[in-house]
């Protein structure tokens, strides 16, 4: 048997101690856990028990509610917006922030205050009248407010424009549409300019006409009189008498024959659209006792304005109530 | 028979282009027309406004500096006076049954009433035959209108 050698020995020892070493090492670390744990542990409780009654405080301010409430318009929002409008959102989203920054300057944000300071002290402003209103506009800041306020209506008057063209095709219609909306049909009755335009010019024809006056035809102006009965005769043809402006002093003496005399000598060639306008002067004549105008004529026939001074080329109202045999037509249309 | 003698004419100048103003000369034109009387109008300077397709059924009345106006002139000149003038007179010429100045110029047309533009006057308000109603026969020169005017009588209103 071999005994061990002295330097065999000497290592064993030398791992020996390097093994306890350790040991104490793992020792020394366990207690300090169990320090710190034990240190710790009371000022863990203190916190939580702190952090517990900050949640309480929290939660009896309203915070959480304001929370809960958050997220609940967060739903609601997503609901009532599909992902394209989210999409458009974020296009504007850049100018949006730029109006927001440019509203939250330094400057701007004194100028508000400063208008809130006057509403603030809204009690103490003197009332003004017109006079105090233009004397106040000696003010140099009134007048650099006034050309602020003109600048911005520019531009609000501007963006209405652009959201006015884009909605509406005719900008008259829009504009009357309105008008309408704020005025009702009073509007209508008391602007003459509502009536519907002429037609358009058309080609001259001597065309048949409807020989017969509307029944509705629309009451006689207020401008034109009505006849006073037989006007003194002055002349007398073929035994019936004339007036002095050369009409037939009594319009009841008129017969077909006659108003074919009074055609020759005016020089028209009756046709059936002259005797049409004739017959309808004279019932309108038998109906309102006041002789048709031109424009009269053009209401109760429907015949325009044109093809009359076609027919009756030389003085149309004149020479057809002559023919007729009726007086000198009332008014001066 | 005839009261009235043949181959007469009558020129119209129409200047101004109030409502009341436009009346007098499209009334008398037409007149003339129905008295078989030949008639042409001269729009020249406001006058213009009675046949510029925008302003024909905006023509408005001027109270102001008229001593004929129902207010005293300092009233007269506050603004929207001469609208709420000229909504008073069109509903007194409604109540006549007076046609609008459009219809009366549609009305004179077909009479055979020649209407006419100054072409000085165009130049000065920058607007064109385009800018007119359709009525309006020409643009014409003060020369010109002296050439048409021969032998008719001249009437200013």
């Amino acid at each position: 048997m071999e005994t061990p050698r002295s330097d065999d020995l000497a290592a064993l020892h030398a791992r020996f101690d390097a093994l306890s070493a350790q040991m104490n090492l793992l020792v020394e670390r366990q207690r300090k856990t169990e320090e710190f744990l034990d240190e710790m542990s009371p000022i863990l409780k203190a916190a939580v028990t702190s952090a517990a009654t900050r949640l309480d405080g929290l939660e009896k301010k309203g915070y959480f509610a304001f929370g809960r409430e958050l997220l609940g318009v967060g739903e609601r929002v997503v609901e009532g917006f599909s992902p394209d409008d989210v999409r458009q959102l974020g296009g504007a989203v850049v100018s949006i922030l730029e109006t927001v920054r440019a509203l939250t300057q330094p400057e701007v944000l004194r100028v508000a205050s400063d208008a809130s300071e006057v509403l603030q002290n809204a009690e103490r402003a003197e009332p003004v009248g017109i006079f105090g209103m233009v004397r106040a506009t000696n003010d140099r800041d009134v007048q650099r407010g006034m050309a602020v306020m003109l600048e911005l209506m520019r531009h609000v008057g501007r963006a209405a424009a652009i959201v006015k063209e884009s909605r509406a095709a005719s900008p008259l219609a829009d504009k009357r549409a309105k008008l309408d909306g704020i005025l009702g049909a009073k509007r209508a009755r008391t602007l003459g300019v509502e009536r519907p335009a002429a037609p358009a010019p058309t080609a001259i024809a001597p065309k048949p006409i409807a020989p017969v006056a509307s029944p509705s035809a629309p009451p006689v102006a207020a401008c034109a009189v009505p006849t006073k009965g037989p006007a003194p005769v002055v002349t007398t043809l073929d035994g019936v008498g004339f007036g002095a402006d050369g009409h037939l002093a009594d319009a009841s003496q008129w017969t077909r024959a006659l108003g074919e005399k009074l055609a020759e000598l005016q020089g028209v060639a009756m046709t059936d659209a002259h005797w049409a306008l004739v017959d309808a002067a004279r019932r309108d004549f038998e109906a309102t006792k006041t002789s048709p105008n031109i424009r009269r004529l053009t209401q109760v026939t429907g015949v325009s304005t044109k093809d009359i001074y076609a027919l009756f080329p030389k003085a149309p109202g004149r020479t057809l109530a002559k023919v007729a045999g009726l007086p000198k037509p009332a008014g001066c249309l | 028979m005839s009261t009235h003698s043949t181959n007469r004419r009558v020129a119209i100048i129409a200047s101004h282009g109030g409502l009341d103003e436009a009346y007098p000369a499209l009334i008398l034109a037409n007149a003339a027309r129905q008295s078989g009387i030949e008639a042409f109008i001269f729009f020249t300077f406001w006058g213009l406004d009675i046949i510029t397709e925008s302003k024909v059924d905006h023509l408005h009345v001027n109270m102001a500096g008229n001593p004929s106006a129902p207010m005293p002139t300092m009233l007269a000149g506050l603004p929207g006076m001469e609208s709420l003038a000229a909504t008073m007179m069109k509903k007194q010429m409604e109540e006549l049954e007076l046609p609008t100045v459009r219809e009366m110029l549609q009305i004179l047309h077909e009479s055979g009433a020649e209407l006419y533009a100054c072409e000085l006057a165009m130049k000065m308000f920058k607007r064109e035959q385009k800018h007119l109603v359709a009525q309006v026969k020409d643009v014409i020169t003060a020369g010109d209108f002296y050439d048409l005017s021969d032998g008719a009588q001249i009437i200013f209103t």
